[in-house]
């Protein structure tokens, strides 16, 4: 069978997204709550490199993974995605064209966090490097909830751990004493990403946090792929 | 004549429950064939399999001559139109922002979208917000989404179940138009009026298996020959066969200017459905 991608079927879901997302209070409310953090921050004017970055990485969580979860799960709540699946679109298009959205939405957010948090870029090209592969990685997380969950209300429950893990942790690393938990939160892409804006602040290494980031992004896409081919048929 | 679709010894199961067994039917291009049958025989289940939403258990199943599977390509899923029971609507966009999105992905026009508005009525809706519309105004919607692109297959999984009767033979009118432009309708119901007006041959559908499949006006006269009701003008009904005697007391009734009316008593395929099934549609 031939494999076609068409920008003109991803554009159409992405179209259909923005002009949904306008009427969509819950997801707006969602989007605004890392620009308050932020603005917060910024006001009470924090300076340890964790609290000013912890912002970034939770709009990465909260737009990126809780956004696309929420968009993907009315779509089944709703029998939409039922629709799109029996058009021409094929799986990869609607896909992409229900992420690019929430990706460039999040794209959005961060940017307002790091003006409203006043956080410093310290190197442009590798910074934006970084969002792109977190993003990547946040994005198929919140496709994978959106697909596990039935309900959008459900992906709030579903979603509370992720965000604890992998938005939070950073903030509950001084109340852990064992060695082998803050071993593996040093894995987590919250942690990494840490590293990785501290570093280039610093000028240390951080090719490995880069490619540990990676195989976190390449493990969740192929996570939720499967998970897609698993519960396509009813 | 050319099939469109080609259904051979066609068996599905759910676990231990048998849902089709050993189906076996074809669909000629251009033609209108309903699946009849009450909640749970296995007419959405049919449907899903035809469209490649769920793999059959065994049996051959050929869409445009070629294996059902190979639907999902982009160019063949072009020739077919779906509405399902649960086909779904974004809820917050207008009628006309739902339709533009899937004339896009069918690559139609958007002066189409117009057409089929009119098609189902709703052209004055054309700027409301979906979670404004009825019941039976969504279900238009959906209907009106599966033709748009005037597929060359069109499954319709009880069309008209939410609506009320003059949009029900309005949206009739427009399938029939729909099928004469050459589409082949492909539709499940449980309401033997609808099977009756739009359908060339009807399946009696009953526990996953085809009890009966042919036009409905072999289908009626299956039952033997109808009586003849004759309703004469002082209100009392007089039932005659269709024989010499009862030509002889119909032109006795004629001839003395008493008839009212003639009524031919055929079975409705929902009685005969009743008397092959012993259940009800």
């Amino acid at each position: 069978m031939m494999t076609t991608f068409s920008i003109k079927r991803v554009n159409a879901i992405f179209v259909k997204d923005w002009k949904d997302l306008q009427r969509n209070s819950y997801v707006l409310f969602t989007l605004a709550l890392p620009l308050f953090f932020a603005a917060w921050l910024g006001r009470i004017g924090a300076d340890s490199a964790e609290m000013i970055a912890f912002p970034i990485v939770f709009a990465l969580v909260i737009a990126g993974a809780f956004v696309q979860a929420a968009m993907v799960a009315e779509e089944k709540e709703k029998n939409t995605l039922r629709g799109l699946l029996l058009s021409p679109a094929s799986v990869t298009e609607v896909f992409v064209g229900k992420s690019l959205l929430s990706g460039v939405m999040t794209l959005v957010v961060v940017a307002g966090c790091i003006w409203l948090a006043e956080f410093t870029v310290p190197s442009l090209p590798m910074f934006a490097l970084s969002i792109v592969i977190a993003l990547i990685f946040f994005l198929a997380i919140g496709t994978l909830l959106g697909l596990l969950s039935r309900t959008v209300m459900e992906t709030s429950i579903i979603g509370m751990p992720v965000m604890l893990i992998f938005g939070m942790s950073s903030m509950f690393k001084s109340m852990i004493t064992n060695e082998a938990i803050l071993t593996v939160m040093d894995y987590l892409p919250n942690e990494l990403l840490m590293n990785i804006w501290v570093g280039l602040e610093n000028g240390a290494a951080v090719g490995e946090s880069f490619l540990i980031l990676t195989v976190w992004a390449v493990v969740s896409v192929a996570a939720t792929v499967i998970v897609y081919r698993k519960r396509r048929m009813d | 004549m050319e099939n469109i679709i080609e259904v051979n010894s066609l068996v599905k199961s759910f676990g231990d429950k048998l849902a089709l067994k050993d189906v076996d039917f074809n669909v000629r291009k251009g033609e209108t064939i309903g699946f009849l049958g009450p909640s749970g025989s296995g007419k959405t289940t049919t449907i899903k399999i035809l469209t490649a939403q769920l793999a059959a258990t065994a049996g051959d199943v050929r869409v445009f001559g070629e294996p059902v599977h190979l639907l999902k390509d982009p160019a063949r899923m072009k020739k077919i139109g779906i509405l399902t029971d649960n086909s779904g609507l974004y809820d917050r966009l207008t009628v006309q922002d739902n339709l533009a999105l899937y004339a896009d992905l069918y690559d139609v026009g958007k002066e189409r979208i117009r057409n089929v508005l009119e098609m189902v009525s709703l052209t004055d809706e054309e700027r409301t917000p979906v979670k404004k519309l009825s019941k039976g105004m969504k279900q238009r919607v959906t209907l009106a989404r599966a033709i748009l692109h005037k597929p060359a297959l069109l499954f319709l999984d009880e069309p008209t179940s939410a609506l009320d009767p003059t949009t029900t033979k309005h949206i009739h009118e427009g399938l029939r138009e729909l099928n004469r432009e050459g589409t082949t309708i492909f539709l499940t119901t449980h309401d033997m009026n609808e099977a009756e007006a739009l359908c060339d041959r009807v399946a009696f559908l009953h526990d996953g298996e085809i009890k009966l499949l042919d036009t409905p006006q072999n289908l009626r006269t299956m039952s033997g020959s109808p009586s003849i009701s004759l309703l004469l003008k002082d209100k009392t009904t007089v039932t005659v066969e269709p024989d010499e005697s009862g030509a002889a007391a119909i032109s006795g009734y004629m001839a003395s200017g008493n008839l009212l009316t003639i009524h031919s008593n055929e079975p409705t395929l929902g009685d005969l459905f009743v008397q092959l099934t012993g259940r009800n549609l």
